[in-house]
C-alpha cells in the first residue's frame, strides 16, 4: 500500500517498509512515474488530483496533514501547510481549518515569482536570505504589488539578498494573520524547505516552530496512515 | 398592468403586493448570470447594478435596502438611480424600533402609490405558513436540501405572482432522505446555484438556511403589524441579537456543523470571528465571488469539513 499526494506542483509517493518511511518526489505532470507497476487498489490518494489518479480510497489534504503530522509530532496543535497554490492552517485542537487561495501573497507561487525575477532557483532563496545585512520593509499585501515594491527597494539600494529576505518577511507576515493562538506549530509543504522563509516566520510569530525532516511528504504519509 | 418593483434585499413583499405592484428580487437571477461587472466589490450588488443600469432587466422602479443589510447597495443603488430608474432608498432600524420601521414602510407605500390591495398580506401569510412547514420537513429528512432552498429563497418576491407561486409549492413531493451531517448555512446565500446539491452529494445536508428562513418567518396584515414583525429581521439588528436567534434555531434543529458563507468584499466576512466564538459548533467559512457552479477549491473545503465532522 502507498500514499500518493498529487498536488498543484509536485507529486509524492510514500510507503512504509519494515517500519522505515520510503518516499519519492517528482513534478506533478510526471506523477505516473511514481506508480509504475502499482495497482490502483494499493493507492491511497490525496492532494488536488486525489480523485483523478488511480486510488483505492482518497482523503483531503487537510485530514492527510493531521495524520501525517501526528506521526512526527503526536502532540501537535496547529499545522501550517504551505503549498504551491495555497496555504492551509489546521487547528487540530478545535478541528478547524482555513485555506488561503484567493491571493498569491501567502502561497508558494509568490516566492516562485521572486525567484523567477532574480533568475535563481527556489532552493537557493534560503542561502540568499541568511546573507542579508538589513531587512527592507515590504508592506504590500498584494503579491503582484509586493513585486513592484521589491523593485523599488532594489532601486533604493538594497541588495538582492536583502530584498529576498524582505520578501520572506512579507510572505511570513501574510501567513501569520491566518495562524491562531498556540504555543507551537508544525510547518509542512514544499515551501517550508526554504529556511529563509521559516526563519522570517519564526521571528514574526515568536512561537516554537517544528519542521519534519522531509516536510513535503507529510500528506502522502498521512493518507497512507489514515487508511492503515 | 401591475408595476414591476425590483428589490435588492428583504423588503416585505406583503407591502409591495398590497400596493398593487409585483416585487422582483434582483438577486434571484444573479447565480445564473455570466456577467463580469466592471467596477465591483461584491458580485451580488455589482451585477444587479449593471443589469438594471443597462436595462437588461426590465423594471418600473427600484427599492434599495440601503440600511440594515448590504452596505454596498447604498452606492450601487445610487448608480441605478442616476441611470434614470425611479429609486427609493429604504432603511431598517438598527435598534429594532417598530415605530421607525412603520414610518419607513409608509414611505415605501407612498413611493408605490399607496395601498390598493389590502387583502394580499393575508394571502401571503397563508403561503408563509406553508413555507414554514417546508422548512420543518427538510429538517426531518422529507425534502431535499436544494429543492427546499430554491423554494424558500423565492419567498422574497413569491415569484412575482402569488398564484404561480402557490401552484409551484403545491408540486413539491416528499421523499425519504438519509441525513448524514445536519448543516446550518448562515450568512448570505451562496452565489453558486448548485451549492446545496453539491454539499449534499459530499455528505453535508443543509437543513437550515439563515436568510431564506427570514423570508418565511416574518409577516403581518397591515403596515403597523408588518412593521412590528419585520423589526426583528435579524440581519438588520446588532450581532448579539442575531447570534441569540441563531443559537436558538440551531439547537432546535440539532445541527452538527455550520457553513458560514460570505462574499468577497462583503462586510459579513468581518463577522466571522464573532460568529465562531459565539456559536459552539464546528464551522466552515466560505468566501464566494463570481456566480457559476461551485468551484473545485470550495468542494475541497466541503469535503474536508465533512471529514472534520466525522472525526469529531
Amino acid at each position: 500500500m502507498i500514499g500518493l499526494d498529487v498536488g498543484s506542483t509536485t507529486a509524492k509517493k510514500v510507503s512504509i517498509e519494515d517500519g522505515e518511511i520510503k518516499y519519492e518526489i517528482t513534478d506533478t505532470h510526471n506523477w505516473k512515474d511514481l506508480i509504475t507497476g502499482i495497482d490502483g487498489k494499493d493507492i491511497i490518494s490525496t492532494g488536488y488530483f486525489r480523485n483523478t489518479v488511480p486510488h483505492h480510497a482518497s482523503v483531503t489534504e487537510i485530514t492527510a496533514a493531521i495524520y501525517g503530522v501526528r506521526h512526527y509530532f503526536p502532540d501537535a496543535d496547529v499545522i501550517v501547510d504551505i503549498g504551491g497554490q495555497d496555504t492551509k492552517v489546521i487547528d487540530i485542537r478545535k478541528n478547524n481549518f482555513t485555506i488561503n487561495d484567493k491571493c498569491s501573497a501567502g502561497t508558494g507561487a509568490f516566492l516562485e515569482f521572486v525567484a523567477n525575477y532574480f533568475k535563481i532557483e527556489l532552493t537557493e532563496m534560503g542561502s540568499y536570505h541568511i546573507r542579508a545585512k538589513r531587512i527592507p520593509a515590504i508592506n504590500n499585501t498584494c503579491g503582484v504589488f509586493a513585486l513592484s515594491e521589491m523593485i523599488s527597494q532594489l532601486v533604493a539600494g538594497y541588495s538582492k539578498e536583502e530584498v529576498i529576505a524582505g520578501m520572506h518577511y512579507a510572505f511570513a507576515r501574510r501567513i501569520s494573520f491566518m495562524i491562531p493562538e498556540a504555543e507551537s506549530l508544525v510547518l509542512i509543504g514544499g515551501t517550508v524547505k526554504n529556511k529563509g522563509m521559516v526563519s522570517a516566520l519564526c521571528d514574526i510569530l515568536k512561537k516554537k516552530v517544528f519542521v519534519p525532516d522531509e516536510p513535503q511528504i507529510v500528506n502522502a504519509l498521512g493518507a497512507l496512515k489514515y487508511f492503515s | 398592468m401591475q408595476k414591476k418593483i425590483a428589490i435588492t434585499a428583504l423588503v416585505p413583499p406583503e407591502l409591495i403586493y398590497a400596493c398593487g405592484c409585483k416585487p422582483f428580487d434582483v438577486n434571484n437571477v444573479i447565480p445564473f448570470s455570466k456577467k463580469y461587472p466592471r467596477n465591483k466589490l461584491c458580485a451580488w450588488t455589482a451585477i444587479w447594478q449593471e443589469m438594471l443600469s443597462k436595462r437588461e432587466i426590465k423594471i418600473d422602479s427600484l427599492i434599495v435596502v440601503a440600511g440594515g443589510d448590504c452596505h454596498n447597495a447604498l452606492v450601487d443603488g445610487q448608480k441605478v438611480a442616476m441611470s434614470g430608474i425611479p429609486t427609493h432608498f429604504f432603511f431598517y432600524p438598527f435598534d429594532g424600533s417598530s415605530e421607525y420601521l412603520e414610518s419607513q414602510f409608509q414611505k415605501v407605500s407612498d413611493f408605490l402609490g399607496g395601498i390598493k390591495a389590502p387583502e394580499k398580506p393575508e394571502e401571503i401569510m397563508e403561503l408563509k405558513k406553508i413555507g414554514l412547514q417546508i422548512d420543518k420537513k427538510r429538517a426531518a429528512g422529507k425534502l431535499t436540501s436544494g429543492d427546499t432552498f430554491r423554494i424558500l429563497i423565492s419567498f422574497s418576491d413569491l415569484a412575482s405572482d402569488l398564484d404561480t407561486f402557490r401552484e409551484t409549492i403545491s408540486l413539491i413531493r416528499e421523499t425519504d432522505i438519509k441525513i448524514n451531517n445536519r448543516i446550518a448555512l448562515i450568512g448570505v446565500p451562496p452565489i453558486y446555484p448548485d451549492f446545496h446539491d453539491v454539499a449534499q452529494s459530499l455528505g453535508l445536508d443543509v437543513i437550515f438556511d439563515e436568510l431564506p428562513f427570514e423570508f418565511i418567518r416574518h409577516s403581518g396584515r397591515d403596515i403597523q403589524t408588518i412593521a412590528r414583525d419585520y423589526c426583528n429581521y435579524t440581519f438588520a439588528r446588532p450581532l448579539d441579537f442575531r447570534i441569540k436567534f441563531l443559537q436558538k434555531e440551531l439547537k432546535k434543529r440539532n445541527v452538527d456543523g455550520i457553513i458560514h458563507y460570505t462574499q468577497f468584499s462583503c462586510h459579513h466576512m468581518l463577522e466571522d470571528d464573532i460568529l465562531r466564538s459565539n456559536l459552539d459548533y464546528p464551522m466552515l467559512t466560505i468566501q464566494g465571488d463570481l456566480p457559476g457552479n461551485t468551484p473545485e477549491q470550495i468542494k475541497l473545503r466541503l469535503e474536508a469539513f465533512r471529514e472534520a465532522l466525522e472525526r469529531s
